[in-house]
């Protein structure tokens, strides 16, 4: 593995919390790719035969309802990874994974991570400790989608996608982020009028850019704070 | 199909600046209701301001108000379902 190589995949931190010489062991089959915005990586029912470990860019999973409506049930960004449960051997997606913000991602095929997890105890952990994490996640969102307004959740999400892609310049759509809210895009219009209004941030033609961070968490529901990574995983009594 | 566009009034102005196609007015306050519910679930207030004060008013593309819509009448804090 190339040092340059070796350095994108560190940069995202599952991987970056593998022991050395077991990243070495992967970083043979790992590779990196480039995704667009909008690439559909899994949908419901899929095998699972690829993971990928954001390193710029993020992926949402979506759940869909019957009437083609779409809401999110986890973001992932640099902290975490799609599929890992694919290490454990054959698994099917529950969700809609769908690249949200496009940038470089390590991939590995399902099967050779599977192969590496069956020798590895520390592999097998994380995907364990990972997936604890995830599960966490998915619970406070579905808590979060029910019970909170679409102006704090909209304000969580643009923090959220901001800390897991480390960028305050983000390219999305309304159509985009309604699907990732639940609502209507003239919802999300109008919130995010709102929010420019206030010089909270500015969005023009897709192109949002954080303006005001302190004032977006001010604004954003406390699910914000309690999904933050560096504090939701030691909630759990978990360590990466 | 037409398009239509969707404000927000109070002391300020929110412009619903991209417009959604519609099929008909009848269809347009279906959507005005549904962005309403929308915009008023689990939340009292917008910018800082009840939403007691607010009203959608929704135009044409020749910029002629077709309805409006008083946004108290939706929400109040209620679950948007």
């Amino acid at each position: 593995m190339t040092t340059a190589a070796a350095q994108g995949h560190r940069d995202n931190r599952l991987l970056a919390a593998l022991p050395a010489d077991t990243l070495e062991l992967l970083g043979r089959e790992l590779k990196q790719v480039s995704l667009q915005q909008g690439a559909i990586l899994l949908e419901p029912g899929n095998p699972v035969e690829d993971i990928y470990f954001p390193q710029t860019g993020l992926i949402s999973l979506l759940v869909l309802t019957r009437s083609g409506d779409t809401v999110e049930a986890a973001t992932v960004g640099r902290e975490g990874a799609v599929g890992l449960h694919g290490g454990l051997g054959g698994r099917r997606s529950f969700t809609r994974a769908v690249t949200q913000i496009g940038g470089r991602f390590s991939t590995v095929r399902a099967e050779h991570f599977e192969h590496i997890a069956n020798g590895s105890a520390p592999v097998r952990d994380l995907i364990m400790r990972y997936t604890e994490v995830i599960l966490a996640e998915a619970q406070q969102i579905g808590a979060c989608n029910a019970m909170h307004s679409g102006g704090a959740r909209l304000c969580r999400w643009l923090l959220q996608c901001a800390d897991r892609t480390s960028r305050d310049e983000l390219l999305l759509t309304q159509e985009s982020l309604a699907q990732l809210l639940g609502v209507r895009r003239t919802t999300v219009t109008l919130l995010a009028q709102a929010l420019q209004v206030r010089g909270l941030i500015s969005y023009r033609r897709g192109h949002i850019v954080l303006l005001d961070c302190k004032g977006l968490r001010e604004r954003a529901c406390e699910c914000y704070s309690i999904m933050r990574h560096e504090k939701l995983a030691p909630a759990l009594g978990l360590l990466f | 199909m037409p398009m239509y566009y969707f404000h927000l009034y109070d002391d300020e102005t929110i412009v619903d600046t991209d417009g959604t196609d519609l099929i008909d007015v009848g269809a347009a306050r279906d959507h005005a209701a549904g962005v309403a519910r929308e915009l008023t679930a689990n939340s009292t207030d917008f910018l800082d301001q009840n939403w007691s004060g607010w009203t959608m008013r929704v135009h044409d593309e020749s910029g002629l108000e077709l309805f409006s819509l008083a946004m108290s009448n939706f929400g109040n804090g209620y679950s948007r379902r």
